[in-house]
């Protein structure tokens, strides 16, 4: 799936990088290159959210990035 | 019916004895009281003028001097250097002007100040009044699961044991994410965590942890991401309860439910442990799971002003909140613990997180106190930290039954006993004696003659108490009591918290008239059963309007927290109704 949004660190738990996504859900993000990981950074993500998928930052679903574009 | 006029007054004032946890008293036996040695207290009468008793102070042979300002007005001196105190008192306690004397006596409050250079500032500590509860336990012996990154327990190839942890109790784990039996940390959170709890604690070194006398399990679910997933997870759960962990620490969660962990997490508790898990980092209305399963007890986060964190997510299935601060206040307003670098796994480091993960440990904590100070199920730690929480009353979705307090905990644990609460059925018996009294002398049955009919009687105590000795009997006899048994040892309109799900909300149905009046409907044909639907209502209308007096509990599915006390007075009236109905002479004939 694809999903439009916003790049964001949370400062929660160990710290987490998150995708505000224009769906309004946020999304814990999972893998993919580093330089994803920018504050404020506009972009469109490939990837699929893991339903089973638990963790310590509990901010939102899991989206596991396959690739993502800039927007 | 004399007699029924003072039954009536007695039982009223029986049944409004304090609710249970729910009016704040300070707990005895927080104070030590010393005699200091050489001093003596004399309270003149009031009015006494200061010239009297300077002359009474030569005449004694004493250095007297007014305790305060105060003093001048209130009379209290108190004298210092004093060689023979008895003898002192014995000349002082003759004089006309003397209301009392005695030796001074020094009050010290009840609190263990660990010696740990960062203990200073650990206000998530003094906030849950840790260094009062200490003096009363410790979590000794009690063995805490921390379900996480795994700990930094160990010296083992790359891996450090974090200083602070050196000396601290361990019993074996699991780490079901490699399959080995060293379960270390590699990411830092499960040793926060794990620190939170038991932290190495009056060493010397770096900061203190709630329950310092208990044993952690390590037990590794979460990779180096501090991402898992629910197999594991439930593996896990299971692997606990089976190895003696009497509280499992879950800090961690996602949106997905899965019926494989809630089932462990009940698995865990018919096994006798408390399962306490963070409600979320989402800052939503929807407590994350496996917090929100029945039978998981969830934690919300608060910062050091006490407010629900900004993070913290709350809502129907909230059950408490705890510190786990809140930075956006500045520094100093996260939780500190002792763990590793979050870059490099084998440095230790003291570090400030904050999270509903941070609060979670501080209720496991307490639980393993509870567990230590006598507690023996998962219901009497569950029912004591809910009642010694500070709250303003009633549950709310923000807060659930208020922030953890252990002292507080420790106390409503002394205080509720082996757990059965008589006063709906004093509520009953006192509600009886009125709905005879408003009853015409000719259609006025006998006040005992209508409570020791077994056929009344036993319905009452079903619908008030409960079976409450089947519970007792099967657990001194048989083992751990089936759930049936489990179900009847409750009062009746709790019973389908057990059946479907022990939701912390209770059924609007059964906190309702309906299952009297439903009864009273077959009560109009078959007139035999007309005085077991009376102590049934009764029984009800007691139950329900205790629990609207007591503030206790929320009621799911309302549309607002406050419509649950009308709801349940209009209920619980509309069953004494019933009970009326049914009680009067010519219907029972």
């Amino acid at each position: 799936m694809k999903v439009r949004g916003t790049v964001e660190f949370r400062d929660v738990e160990m710290g987490v990088w998150v995708l505000a996504g224009d769906d309004g859900r946020t999304y814990q993000l999972a893998g993919g290159r580093s330089s994803l990981l920018k504050e404020g950074q506009r972009v469109e993500i490939d990837g699929e959210v893991d339903e089973g998928a638990m963790g310590i930052s509990m901010v939102g679903p899991v989206l596991r990035v396959r690739g993502y574009k800039t927007l | 019916m004399r007699s029924g006029w003072w039954m009536c007054v007695l039982l009223l004032a029986a049944a409004c004895a304090p609710a249970p946890g729910r009016t704040k008293v300070t707990p005895p036996g927080t104070a030590r009281a010393a005699a200091v040695p050489h001093a003596l207290v004399v309270d003149f009468r009031d009015g006494t003028p200061a010239e009297e008793v300077a002359e009474r102070a030569r005449r004694w042979g004493l250095s007297l001097h007014l305790n305060s300002v105060e003093g001048a007005r209130s009379g209290i001196a108190i004298a210092d250097g004093v060689d023979d105190v008895d003898a002192a008192l014995a000349r002082i306690r003759g004089d006309a002007a003397v209301e009392e004397a005695e030796p001074l006596v020094q009050l010290e409050a009840l609190a263990f100040t660990p010696n740990d250079p960062e203990f200073p500032k650990q206000w998530n500590l003094r906030m849950i009044h840790m260094p009062e509860a200490w003096e009363r336990s410790r979590g000794k012996g009690v063995v805490v699961a921390v379900i996480d990154t795994g700990i930094a327990y160990e010296d083992h190839g790359d891996f450090v044991q974090v200083p602070d942890l050196a000396g601290a109790r361990f019993v074996p784990g699991y780490d079901f994410v490699h399959d080995t039996e060293h379960p270390n940390d590699d990411n830092g959170h499960g040793t926060h965590v794990a620190g939170t709890i038991a932290q190495r604690t009056n060493n010397g070194v770096g900061v203190a942890g709630v329950a310092f006398e208990a044993r952690l399990m390590p037990l590794k679910v979460l990779d180096r991401s501090g991402i898992g997933n629910s197999a594991d997870i439930a593996d896990a759960i299971r692997w606990a309860a089976d190895h003696g962990a009497k509280v499992l620490n879950l800090s961690l969660g996602g949106p997905g439910y899965s019926g494989v962990m809630e089932r462990a997490v009940a698995y865990a508790r018919g096994k006798g442990a408390v399962v306490i898990c963070a409600a979320g980092n989402a800052g939503t209305g929807q407590v994350s799971y496996p917090a929100a399963y029945a039978g998981a007890v969830a934690v919300g986060a608060v910062g050091p002003d006490g407010q629900l964190a900004p993070y913290s997510s709350w809502g129907e299935a909230l059950d408490l909140v705890a510190p786990g601060g809140n930075t956006r206040l500045g520094p100093g307003n996260g939780i500190l613990q002792a763990t590793i670098d979050r870059t490099d796994f084998r440095k230790p480091v003291l570090a400030e997180y904050q999270g509903t993960s941070m609060a979670t440990p501080h209720v496991a904590g307490v639980a393993a106190l509870l567990f230590a100070a006598g507690a023996r199920t998962p219901d009497e730690v569950e029912k004591a930290l809910f009642a010694g929480a500070v709250s303003e009353g009633a549950w709310t979705p923000r807060a659930g039954h208020g922030r953890l307090d252990a002292l507080g905990a420790l106390h409503a644990l002394e205080t509720t006993g082996p757990g059965v609460d008589w006063a709906p059925l004093a509520w009953s018996a006192a509600l009886l004696a009125l709905l005879l009294l408003s009853l015409t002398v000719k259609t006025r049955p006998g006040y005992l003659n209508v409570l020791l009919n077994p056929a009344t009687l036993l319905p009452l105590l079903l619908s008030t108490v409960g079976l409450w000795f089947l519970k007792l009997l099967w657990q001194r006899f048989v083992g751990h009591p089936p759930p049936a048994a489990e179900v009847l040892s409750l009062p009746l309109p709790d019973w389908e918290r057990i059946l479907f799900g022990r939701g912390r909300l209770a059924s609007p149905l059964m906190y309702s008239a309906v299952v009297p009046a439903v009864a009273a409907l077959f009560a109009l044909k078959w007139r035999a059963l007309r005085p077991v639907v009376a102590g049934l209502a009764l029984g009800f209308a007691g139950f329900l309007l205790y629990a609207a007096w007591a503030k206790a509990p929320g009621i799911a599915y309302l549309p607002f927290t406050f419509l649950a006390r009308p709801w349940l007075v209009l209920n619980g009236v509309l069953a004494a109704l019933v009970s009326r109905a049914m009680l009067r002479r010519e219907a029972q004939r």
